[in-house]
């Protein structure tokens, strides 16, 4: 466990060392005051248009984050041959997975902490109330989405040899399965074979990230989501967290490391 | 070296002249519609109108509290919009089911349902009367979608509705003022603006000028239409009839009732009316 | 006396990216041992399986028959590498952690206690001198600096067996008297160093043992006295004669 804490240590120095964070908040902070301080007919209390813009720079910001920050560990530490002096030491390749793997979820969760605070900020100065329970089930859902994200985007960095590539690739899945993945039991109902039992395979086989992504329940006020599903959902992402690792450590034992 | 320079300076000159000819064309070519010439106009060119209707359905998304059918989920007849309808900017279709959803495909439909908004709900449904009208979260779409377009009718007409709702009349007239800069022409947002003058100003003798103003720009665009807009006839008739009724005077309404006749699916219960009045059971 | 690396058999192959073969052979049948306390010299042209031969004992590479140990244990075993220390012939660093993290991350790998971490962190700095400079991101170290740091990382855990890849290449000559420094005095504390280099001149000063490879294959391996004894010569016309090299009448 110190090796694995060890590395994710280096991972996060890196993340605030590294100003990618800051400049994506510093963005979302004045766009979010921007929209903000509109005037729409004298009404300073209208707070949902604010809360989705807010909300969707929030995502958009954390997808960055998680999947840059992922998709450059393994080929930086090949490209700047720093992996070299770290796997002569009593480290196991997998130790150096979950490393990475924790270090940039832990930066991410570091992340979102900040901006969802920030959203909390401006969400209470036009409600006047605080929906901590909301926010927490939120953020937690979102973190664990996120987990996900990095546990693909580590197996896909150990799989293609440009990060551009993989990051550009894993950002288009993320968004693709945010925005339809929902609805891809409909689109194979319209269908005919063998088109239908390929969209289907696809619709259970890939990770549901939209199930994470409870902004309208944040944004219209709605109840939270009941805490066994919840749970469950934190569950679903974390079997796919492990599925992916367990995939980026078979692919990973075995690769030389050619000097 | 000066000889770039001149070229440069050259090079200026001959778009200069370009332009000053290729422009006296291009107003020809746009036409005398009322343009707003705006930065986001000159940016965005026509995909505002795109991003002006995504802004207009999202305000029907916000009015449902985020449920909401997707592009997925659209049946083949045509949606009409409830903030539209509510506002009485179209007339009101019986589209029968409103829960689109149906019944959970398999496992994960029914699971996702937990984390979306997955039941029909309107907003400021049982909501507080002492507190702020929740229906104010429609304005920033609404606003934006004008801004955007403003060539939408719906988008002023809507707005307004809602404003008159939350008894803003001054911002609602402001508006609608808007509007008919952008759209002299408009007999909806006349009709809208009288409403707001009747209701808002209790300023009867405007609130009609304004709608026998509506009524006429009606006649003078609607009937050599393949399919005038009957229900907009209809809807400036009725705000008519109920003035004068209310200011008695009876024959101006029944002549308004004897139009509304002409194009109403009711024409008897038009006719019933008529009779009521002549006879002074009104 | 205890073996410190024992090589058997080891065969390494690689997929060649020349036209008509498919497989590189990249080291042959390859047998060694290196005893305790043993400053051990790792000679051969370029291309000779050297570095091949050191990435199969750090894990980085898997040998495609035969086996390797370290100190009696296999080197796919991680724990097999918990005492020794690398010092790679390129040396590259988180360059956004300082000089004092970048060692006390490797300490945390090491499982060493923080007391007695910070304890190897002051020594070893002093030792390389770099106990003014451990405050600053590595990033704005020179390439001196640099080779130093790595030097001290790789001496970081007290290691038992020392592993260096071309330690004085860039060095100048201040530099490589230090690096000779260091295996000595590493030497008489009874570890064992087990390093490459193409400066004949220096591993015949410093080293008790030497292996010659070539083409993948150990050609000889000796005390140096006995080879320099047996040839006449001194090593670098033993190191010529061995890969084949025509000298001159």
């Amino acid at each position: 466990m110190n090796v694995i804490w060890a590395i994710a240590i280096v991972v996060l120095k890196e993340l605030y060392r590294r100003k990618d964070f800051y400049v994506l908040f510093v963005l979302t902070a004045l766009i979010t005051l921007t929209m903000g301080s509109v005037n729409f007919f004298n009404d300073h209390s209208i707070v949902r248009y604010l809360k989705e813009f807010c909300l969707l720079l929030i995502w958009i910001s954390s997808l960055v984050i998680a999947i840059a920050t992922a998709a450059r560990q393994i080929p930086a530490e090949r490209e700047n041959r720093t992996i070299f002096p770290l796997l002569a030491k009593p480290v196991s390749r997998a130790q150096l997975i979950l490393g990475k793997f924790s270090g940039c979820w832990l930066a991410c969760g570091v992340c979102l902490l900040v901006f969802y605070f920030f959203f909390g900020v401006i969400a209470a100065s036009r409600e006047h109330q605080w929906p901590v329970a909301n926010y927490f089930q939120a953020l937690a859902l979102h973190w664990f989405a996120l987990g996900v994200l990095v546990a693909v985007t580590l197996l896909g960095s150990i799989v293609f040899a440009a990060p551009s590539s993989n990051g550009t690739i894993i950002f288009v899945i993320a968004v693709g399965i945010l925005a339809i993945g929902r609805h891809l039991n409909k689109v194979a109902l319209q269908l005919a074979e063998p088109g239908r039992s390929i969209v289907y395979a696809i619709y259970y086989l890939i990770p549901h990230l939209e199930l994470f992504d409870v902004r309208d329940l944040i944004i219209h006020d709605l109840p939270l989501v009941p805490w066994h599903i919840w749970a469950l959902a934190l569950l679903y992402a974390a079997a796919y967290t492990a599925f992916f690792l367990g995939g980026a450590w078979l692919l990973f034992r075995r690769r030389p490391l050619t000097t | 070296m000066p000889c770039p320079y001149l070229c440069l300076a050259f090079l200026l000159t001959i778009c200069a002249t370009l332009a000053t000819y290729v422009e006296p064309w291009y107003q020809n070519w746009a036409g005398s519609r009322s343009q707003q010439s705006s930065l986001l106009t000159t940016v965005m060119g026509d995909s505002r109108r795109l991003f002006a209707n995504h802004f207009f359905v999202k305000a029907d998304e916000y009015f449902h509290n985020g449920y909401y059918p997707t592009i997925f989920d659209q049946r083949d007849d045509a949606r009409s919009l409830h903030i539209a309808e509510g506002a009485g900017a179209v007339e009101e279709k019986d589209e029968g089911e409103t829960d689109f959803l149906g019944k959970p495909k398999d496992w994960i439909d029914r699971f996702g349902r937990h984390f979306y908004p997955s039941h029909h709900a309107h907003l400021g449904s049982g909501h507080d009367e002492d507190q702020p009208s929740p229906e104010r979260e429609l304005l920033p779409w609404l606003r934006l979608s004008a801004t955007l377009d403003p060539q939408k009718i719906e988008s002023y007409t809507v707005t307004a509705y809602w404003l008159r709702q939350m008894k803003r009349y001054d911002e609602a007239v402001q508006f609608l003022r808007d509007g008919l800069r952008a759209n002299p022409s408009s007999y909806e947002i006349l009709l809208e603006l009288g409403r707001v003058y009747a209701e808002g100003r209790k300023d009867s003798t405007t609130a009609r000028n304004i709608w026998e103003l509506a009524l006429r720009r009606w006649n003078e665009q609607e009937p050599q239409k393949p399919k005038p807009n009957k229900f907009m006839l209809l809807q400036i008739c009725t705000e008519l009839t109920r003035l004068e009724l209310n200011e008695k005077h009876f024959d101006k309404a029944i002549s308004y009732l004897e139009l509304m006749k002409k194009t109403s699916p009711h024409p008897d219960e038009m006719q019933k009316r008529s009779e009521e009045i002549k006879q002074g059971k009104y | 006396m205890e073996s410190v690396v024992k090589i058997e058999n080891l065969q390494v192959e690689y997929r060649s990216k020349e036209f008509g073969q498919r497989t590189k052979l990249a080291v042959n049948g390859l047998n060694l041992v290196v005893q305790q306390g043993e400053v051990f010299g790792f000679l051969g042209p370029n291309g000779a399986g050297k570095t091949t031969t050191m990435n199969v004992l750090l894990g980085f590479v898997n040998a495609t028959s035969g086996v390797a140990y370290l100190f009696g244990t296999n080197v796919r075993e991680p724990i097999a590498r918990q005492r020794i220390g690398y010092l790679p012939e390129l040396t590259y660093y988180y360059k956004f952690l300082t000089g004092k993290e970048l060692l006390r991350f490797y300490t945390r790998v090491f499982n060493i206690p923080s007391a007695e971490a910070e304890r190897r962190i002051d020594e070893v700095l002093k030792l390389v001198e770099l106990n003014g400079a451990h405050q600053r991101q590595i990033k704005t170290y020179s390439k001196g600096m640099q080779q130093r740091i790595g030097l001290a990382q790789a001496l970081i855990n007290n290691p038992d067996l020392l592993i260096l890849d071309e330690p004085t290449s860039g060095l100048d000559p201040v530099g490589r008297m230090k690096v000779r420094e260091i295996i000595q005095r590493l030497k008489s504390e009874g570890k064992t160093v087990f390093f490459s280099s193409h400066e004949l001149g220096e591993v015949e000063t410093v080293c008790d043992r030497v292996a010659i490879l070539c083409d993948g294959e150990l050609k000889v391996a000796g005390r140096v006295n006995e080879l320099v004894e047996k040839y006449q010569t001194n090593l670098e016309q033993v190191f010529l004669k061995i890969i084949g090299y025509p000298l001159p009448p």
